[in-house]
């Protein structure tokens, strides 16, 4: 009789139970939280659809017999998969209210993939301000999670208008080519399906990837045949030179360059061309059905399992009063595999928690901020002040640098729970080394070859957002997450004017003058600092890459988690790791 | 007589409830304030209450009692 089991099978099968149910008198009170959550939803539900109606109607294009971005998204991926990112992105307010592409994470046939592709209804997908940078954050991506990269290109070229805006510079519209080149070297596929006309810039967005599968329409080409006039030597234009541009135009009966007839059929770049803009999508879901990926039980530790708490419940947890604390474990046990964790040295450093779960049955590390107050802690103060959670101390430093070392050992991708207000400071503090340990956290991250992704839950505060493998970790943070709550700033607009009038308000005071003036700029800047921080400016500047919903968060970290394991470029076997046997002791 | 109980020092910064108030488990009654965060203080059994012995603004240290529930 054969017989098969998942492996490690004593530490993973049933871990330790974490949280609770909420009891009747918690859910009523917290009905008014609810509310704030769900304004906050709807303020980012009203901004998402705007950048989706961005350009012209969608209706247009369908009395056309095209489909748009979002109609080929639909078609393309795996229904229920989709985890759209950087939706708000649009960090110098670009008119058309967006960057022009649209891109997320999602499974295509099953398999993981990084997604984007130009909104057509913008421009006919033009190279616009801010679009380089989006590209860049997907191309890298798709890098650090080692998954194919699918391109839906459609692209007009530069905005002319704007030019200077994209065309030049370290990261412009031309540096995403190179990213292109970069993964092919690294053996990551780019899918390419390529509707429309894609002239100059669209060319080599067409040409640059892996595989490029045509629309009967497409074209890419060097450069596009709307360039009728060429250099006008008087340096102006005058009546006479519009004439003739007038005569250029009326009279230009020429095709574009680069059809399918040239690059199918003579120099056969395309691999495939297709009559219908759904036999695209059919050709990348052909190509991803050959894509590399392992069969999920070769990582996997134990069966997969929904959370044993709703995670509807988090609405509920999660204070909106950014003044208030929470059980940050009943969090973490709406997020995990039947509400499962193996805690790592819960007894020391207890302003974090460290440990390992299991998402979808993979093996996952966890790392989070604790809230509340620690009396007593941490030893360094000699009780002058207690512990507060969100702020990091020393052993809960250093317990995150020993746990992010021994993860890059075992292989384990981690999740960050980012709730924080920084690092302790004072002269106490010194002594007790945070600044090294803190930049200690910081060489421990860089250090692994981990792939990583972080909510800010609430508070992304002080150097504590970058040491918590905030989206600064460019070789690891795969992704950053906001939620409805999510506020990030170097310190609280308070604490900010404060440090900035402090000493004028002193010599106002001094002088005998009015202080009504500096209050009134103090108030402004606090005003400024929550205005710049709430969830859908931290989307728009790009200081996270989406916010989710709290109920959405779970979704995202299957995402993450899947995507990690369908092809990683380094195992450890489960019967070697470390973590598991350092926990039990 | 249950007592509701401070866990940690602070100031007052709310009461939320009067002397005859009837108040089910789970209900907030007192918010304290301190170290710049709101720790709101919850009934753990439902009661009337009898007493309360701070007002808004006293400082309180760790375990005074703060209101008697009968």
């Amino acid at each position: 009789m054969s017989r098969k089991q998942t492996p490690l099978r004593p530490y993973f099968e049933k871990m330790p139970e974490i949280g609770k149910q909420l009891r009747e008198g918690e859910v009523r009170r917290s009905q008014a939280n609810v509310e704030l959550v769900r304004e906050q939803e709807e303020i980012i539900a009203q901004e998402i659809l705007r950048v989706k109606n961005a350009g012209i109607p969608a209706e247009k294009v369908h009395s056309r017999g095209g489909m748009t971005i979002y109609d080929r998204l639909e078609y393309l991926v795996d229904e229920g998969t989709w985890s759209p990112l950087h939706s708000l992105y649009n960090p110098t307010d670009n008119e058309e209210g967006c960057t022009g592409v649209v891109n997320g994470i999602g499974k295509i046939e099953g398999k993981w993939a990084v997604i984007i592709g130009f909104d057509n209804k913008v421009m006919a997908g033009a190279w616009i301000a801010g679009q380089s940078e989006n590209i860049l954050m997907v191309t890298d991506m798709a890098k650090r999670l080692n998954v194919p990269l699918v391109w839906l290109t459609n692209c007009s070229g530069v905005k002319l208008m704007e030019q200077e805006t994209v065309y030049a510079g370290r990261r412009s519209s031309g540096a995403p080519f190179y990213r292109h080149a970069d993964l092919n070297h690294l053996g990551i596929p780019i899918l390419n399906g390529i509707y429309g006309t894609n002239p100059a810039g669209g060319g080599y967005q067409g040409i640059s990837p892996t595989i490029l599968l045509a629309h009967d329409g497409a074209n890419i080409a060097v450069g596009g045949a709307g360039i009728v006039g060429g250099m006008n030597p008087k340096g102006y234009i005058d009546e006479e030179a519009a004439q003739a541009l007038i005569e250029g135009t009326k009279n230009f009966k020429g095709k574009v360059p680069g059809r399918v007839e040239t690059h199918f059929d003579q120099t056969a770049y395309f691999r495939e061309a297709h009559d219908t803009e759904q036999g695209v999508l059919d050709g990348i879901k052909d190509y991803m059905r050959m894509m590399p990926a392992y069969d999920p039980t070769v990582f996997r530790v134990a069966e997969p399992a929904e959370p044993k708490f709703s995670l509807e419940d988090l609405n509920l947890i999660l204070p909106a009063n950014q003044k208030r604390p929470y059980d940050a474990i009943q969090i973490l046990a709406r997020l995990t595999d039947n509400s499962e964790f193996m805690e790592y040295r819960p007894d020391y450093g207890r302003e974090v928690f460290t440990g390992i779960a299991k998402i979808d049955g993979f093996p996952v590390a966890f790392i989070g901020n604790q809230q509340g107050v620690f009396p007593g802690y941490p030893d360094y103060a000699n009780g002058e002040y207690p512990g507060v959670g969100g702020k990091h101390y020393r052993e809960g430093l250093i317990k995150q640098g020993e746990f992010v070392t021994l993860c890059g050992r075992d292989n384990l991708p981690i999740i960050w729970l980012q709730d924080t207000t920084g690092i302790d400071v004072g002269d106490l503090a010194e002594e007790a080394e945070l600044l090294a340990l803190g930049q200690s956290l910081v060489y421990s991250i860089e250090q692994t070859e981990l792939s990583m992704m972080c909510v800010v839950l609430r508070k992304g505060t002080a150097a504590a957002h970058y040491i918590m493998c905030g989206p600064q970790a460019n070789n690891n943070n795969a992704f950053t997450l906001g939620t409805p709550l999510t506020e990030i700033y170097v310190m609280h607009g308070e604490t900010a004017a404060a440090a900035s009038y402090a000493r004028r308000l002193v010599k106002e005071e001094a002088a005998g003058n009015d202080l009504a003036p500096t209050l009134e700029k103090m108030n402004q800047m606090i005003q400024d600092y929550q205005d710049k921080s709430r969830p859908a400016y931290c989307a728009k500047t790009g200081f996270v890459d989406e916010i989710v919903s709290l109920p959405e968060l779970r979704k995202y970290i299957q995402a993450f988690t899947g995507a990690n394991y369908q092809n990683p470029k380094s195992i450890t076997p489960v019967h070697q790791m470390l973590l598991p046997r350092i926990i039990k002791g | 007589m249950p007592e509701l109980i401070a866990p940690i020092a602070g100031n007052v910064w709310k009461i939320l409830v009067a002397v005859g108030d009837k108040v089910e488990l789970d209900d907030e009654l007192v918010i304290l304030e301190a170290l710049k965060m709101e720790t709101p203080i919850y009934c753990d059994d439902a009661g009337t209450v009898t007493e309360i012995k701070v007002k808004e603004g006293d400082a309180v240290n760790e375990d005074d009692v703060l209101i008697v529930i009968d």
